[in-house]
């Protein structure tokens, strides 16, 4: 027995150890993205007073850009998502709009907005995918295309739409998203700055919800009236604007937005395209560029840009916010596992030392921890294998750091953006910043845990999130 | 202890969120004050009407103040290039072009330079940071207002220190295009290709100097026989460049001695047209195109021609241009519609389409007796996307005949069926009976004898036979 008990405390002393560090490393981390990013992100929205976007407009030389928009059961999103597209200010775009084998009307609305004609096309596929089933153009709109493929998955309808690009680069966008007019030639600023090759980059994606639209346009930035919503607000904040900008600028990028990024076309189909067996197909193609990119010497640039924004919609309800975390969480997992040989790996760098070590600890292997934790600690109390002030250090550590970063990130919005013009919705922004870490946090900790649960299960399965219509 | 220190820490941010609202709500306040009163008077005075008072009053404002008022004139499509005269002359006269150029030479501000009345936002700024952004800012508003004095100063600003300072530098340049700073920036383009300079970026060099008029180009000349393979590519690059920008302003454009030295065309035509890099070659044979010299013609047919697609590709592109509807080309245009690169055969029929009716018929002519049906379906392909099948129908209805009449029946019978039925779909009734009364019978005949014809016949027909029928009804 009380062998038993030694065991259950050394258990729960590990446990908690594991617990503590997870929490330090984690939030330290955190804390100097966010001030990494503090600094960066001032700087850069100082700039764009003499960025020169009308030289990149008016050169013949700034390269042309394909959008590509894979599109699944997407009828009532997808005429205003492709008019939108349509709509960016950049020199030479072409729009590829891909049905990935739709069940509903997403072809049909297609073909009754922008008039389009069935026409007979020639596939001709770099990377394997699976049979383009139509071809729809009009001779009156040259730079959009519509092709209807039998389903494969998103990351197969991108690479079809990969194979049927003819520009250097591409960018992909989600079906549900609203692009803003300039967003791509600010997109593609950095890539034509660079006097290294910049393969990818990416930009912020904004909540589309609360926002009045008209058009393929947002034309009034406002806040979502649902809790739900207004939680989400603040952590794509955070999550964008120190998480994306903070491994920008320390070199270690490993996820940029599946729903709005522009990449380097020949370097994606020398590293194979995107991959089938994630349900990240964004993250996973980021890391196994940077694998790409190791294993045969070459130098390449990933870059993230907070200016360029693209709005989507967010889930407003659970059960689509549950599906959404949860695949997040298994592709997040399934990707790291996938690519476990980066970790520690020397030829790889800061993302081989520092990014990988920390998503596979901290965002992967903390979900778990820290949801654990949240059960495990009260067990040892009740038990008397712990202090009780040990729950209460927990708790709070839980709570004011949190509420630290996501008071940041609203701070970082303010000093920078202010894409939310009323004093009220500062307000507003700040006592959701302090109330996300009471609940939501958790709840978001829990859907996570159960993507780590799917995981380990070994389950592909793509949930599909349905969107209100925020962008109908 | 730490949970006390994150807490204050938090305290603290949201205290500098709300301050920082609050500054800034009443910042715009004074930017819209100070715009409703001076706003009417600077658009007098730039629309040409140069009133005293409206000088005075201005005058009367502290620079800072100045700086803020005539800042969206200067944001992204603030002011036309036809403003920037009045514009100049307007800042010349209140002081603000010295300031700027102070700061462009010296990283400090003016003495002189009084702060805003307001007493935020553009005082004279203590931290390196915000001089540097007002640098970068004064440096723009240069080269927005074509200050072609300054571009001396600009140039020496390539070698700031701060890169910020020199990309914004070289963008000026580009909009001032001092032909003197050409030169300068060629120089710079060399230093970065061969590893003696980091920046400005090769790709940001290059799109500064295609932007300059192409009477420059004689400075090229040079770079365009350099031994290195990369400044060869980016000087003919930057020709094309140049070259492209002006043809598409005039339709009759050419390339001749007055704007090009006979030196460069001779390079066009003796070395970069047989360049080791295909790179060069292609790029080279957008330039030929234009060219005044007879040599041109068979330069481009060789290119057309070239070991490497990427070179035929460019060659094929190149010659969509009316003046090169020569026969002698056309043919060479007709042969890649062979190629076995499809880029090229792409570009073949679409340089062929843009050549007007001579080289549309050598396209159909290609259809009508092609037996791949790779190249006939992309053929198709094209004239779906480009609209022309929908007017060979319309055409075909009002009783056109010869090769675009064979064209349609082509399609009818097999190699169009989806692009020809949602064109007749979405034409307009009239159109659509016109066709149909002049297809039917042409069908039906066809379907009769084929009836009438066994299977082993019908086997051996080749396909030029077959496209006679309709000729033989038609006559």
């Amino acid at each position: 027995m009380s062998s038993l008990r030694l065991f259950l405390e050394d258990s729960i002393t590990f446990f908690n150890l594991l617990i503590l560090s997870y929490f330090f490393l984690g939030n330290g981390i955190y804390t100097i993205l966010m001030l990494l990013s503090l600094r960066a992100t001032w700087i850069h929205t100082r700039r764009l007073a003499y960025q020169g976007l009308d030289a990149l407009r008016g050169s013949p030389l700034t390269p042309p850009v394909t959008i590509l928009i894979p599109a699944w059961n997407e009828q009532d999103v997808i005429v205003n998502s492709v008019r939108s597209a349509l709509q960016a200010d950049y020199p030479e775009l072409r729009v590829i709009v891909v049905d990935d084998g739709s069940t509903d009307l997403t072809v049909d609305r297609l073909v009754e907005s922008f008039h389009l004609l069935e026409m007979d096309g020639a596939y001709r596929p770099s990377i394997p995918t699976a049979p383009i089933r139509a071809f729809y153009i009009n001779p009156e709109i040259p730079n959009l295309l519509a092709v209807s493929k039998v389903r494969g998955g998103k990351p197969d309808a991108l690479n079809a739409g990969i194979n049927l690009c003819r520009s250097p680069y591409f960018c992909n966008l989600d079906a549900d998203c609203l692009l803003e007019r300039d967003a791509l030639l600010r997109l593609m600023d950095p890539v034509v700055d660079s006097a290294v090759q910049t393969v990818v980059s990416g930009g912020i994606v904004r909540i589309l919800n609360g926002c009045e639209t008209s058009n393929g346009r947002v034309t009034k930035v406002g806040l979502p009236s649902r809790v739900l919503e207004r939680f989400q607000v603040v952590e794509y904040l955070r999550s964008f604007l120190f998480g994306r900008t903070g491994w920008h600028l320390l070199g270690g990028t490993l996820i940029v937005s599946g729903a709005f990024a522009v990449f380097h076309r020949a370097t994606v189909m020398e590293a194979g395209g995107y991959c089938n067996d994630t349900v990240t197909e964004d993250m996973d193609l980021i890391v196994q560029l940077h694998h790409w990119a190791a294993d045969n010497n070459r130098k390449i640039r990933m870059s993230f840009t907070s200016d360029p924004v693209c709005w989507t919609e967010c889930p407003s309800d659970l059960t689509m916010l549950a599906r959404q975390r949860r695949r997040w969480q298994l592709g997040l997992c399934q990707t790291l596992w996938k690519h476990s040989e980066i970790l520690f790996g020397r030829k790889y760098g800061i993302v081989g030392w520092l990014s990988f070590p920390f998503h596979s600890y901290v965002e992967g292997l903390g979900a778990a921890a820290e949801f654990l934790g949240y059960l495990l600690v009260p067990v040892g109390i009740l038990l008397g294998l712990v202090p009780p002030y040990f729950l209460l250090v927990f708790a709070l550590l839980g709570f004011i750091y949190g509420t630290f970063l996501s008071v940041g990130a609203v701070l970082l919005e303010e000093l920078t953006y202010r894409r939310y013009p009323r004093f009220g919705d500062l307000l507003t922004l700040l006592v959701f910043a302090v109330l996300e870490n009471a609940g939501y946090r958790q709840m978001i900790l829990y859907y996570r845990f159960q993507g780590v649960l799917k995981f380990l299960a070994g389950s592909r399965r793509w949930e599909k999130v349905a969107h209100a219509g925020a962008n109908a | 202890m730490t949970l006390l220190w994150v807490l204050i820490g938090t305290c603290l941010l949201i205290a500098v969120a709300i301050f920082r609202r609050r500054q800034q709500i009443r910042y715009s306040r004074y930017v819209r004050s100070l715009e409703s009163t001076y706003r009417p008077i600077l658009a007098t005075l730039l629309s040409g009407r140069h009133t005293p008072q409206g000088i005075n009053a201005l005058r009367e404002l502290p620079l800072a103040d100045l700086e803020l008022l005539f800042d969206p004139l200067f944001s992204a499509g603030g002011i036309g290039q036809k403003h920037a005269p009045v514009l100049q002359a307007l800042c010349t006269e209140l002081g603000l072009l010295r300031l700027w150029q102070h700061r462009l030479i010296r990283d400090e501000e003016p003495p002189a330079r009084r702060g805003s009345r307001h007493g935020m936002g553009l005082h004279p700024p203590a931290s390196p940071l915000l001089r540097l952004l007002l640098r970068a800012k004064s440096i723009r508003n240069l080269g927005i207002l074509r200050h072609q004095p300054s571009w001396p100063l600009l140039v020496r600003a390539l070698d700031d220190p701060q890169s910020d300072i020199r990309s914004v530098a070289l963008r000026s340049l580009a909009t001032i295009r001092a032909p003197g700073s050409f030169r300068v920036l060629v120089g710079r383009l060399h230093a970065v290709v061969l590893g003696e300079s980091a920046s400005p970026s090769p790709r940001a060099l290059k799109a500064a100097l295609a932007s300059f008029d192409l009477t420059c180009s004689a400075e090229l000349l040079p770079s365009l026989r350099h031994a290195h393979r990369r400044i060869r590519i980016f000087a003919t690059d930057i020709l094309r460049v140049m070259v492209c920008r002006d043809a598409a302003l005039d339709s009759d454009f050419l390339l001749g001695s007055e704007v090009c030295i006979p030196a460069i065309a001779d390079t066009l035509l003796t070395t970069l047209c047989r360049d080791p890099s295909a790179e060069v070659r292609g790029r080279a044979a957008e330039v030929i195109a234009f060219l005044a010299d007879r040599r041109a013609t068979s330069v481009l047919y060789g290119l057309l021609f070239d070991p490497q697609w990427y070179v035929r590709l460019r060659a094929a592109r190149a010659l969509a241009n009316p003046r090169h509807s020569s026969p002698y080309l056309l043919l060479g245009i007709r042969d890649c519609l062979r190629d076995p690169h499809w880029r090229v055969r792409e570009a073949a029929m679409h340089t062929l389409i843009s050549l007007g009716p001579r080289g549309r018929q050598q396209l159909y002519g290609h259809f009508l007796t092609s037996r791949d049906p790779a190249t006939r379906k992309q053929t198709v392909e094209v004239l779906e996307r480009s609209g022309l099948m929908a007017s060979l129908v319309k055409d075909y209805g009002e009783g056109a005949g010869g090769v675009e009449a064979l064209m349609v029946e082509q399609f009818a019978s097999a190699a169009a069926p989806l692009g020809l039925s949602a064109i007749l779909r979405m034409s307009n009734p009239q159109v659509r009976q016109k066709f149909l009364d002049r297809f039917l019978p042409v069908a039906r005949f066809k379907m009769q004898l084929q009836e009438e014809t066994p299977l082993e016949a019908n086997a051996g027909m080749d396909v030029q036979q077959d496209l006679e029928f309709p000729t033989v009804l038609a006559a």
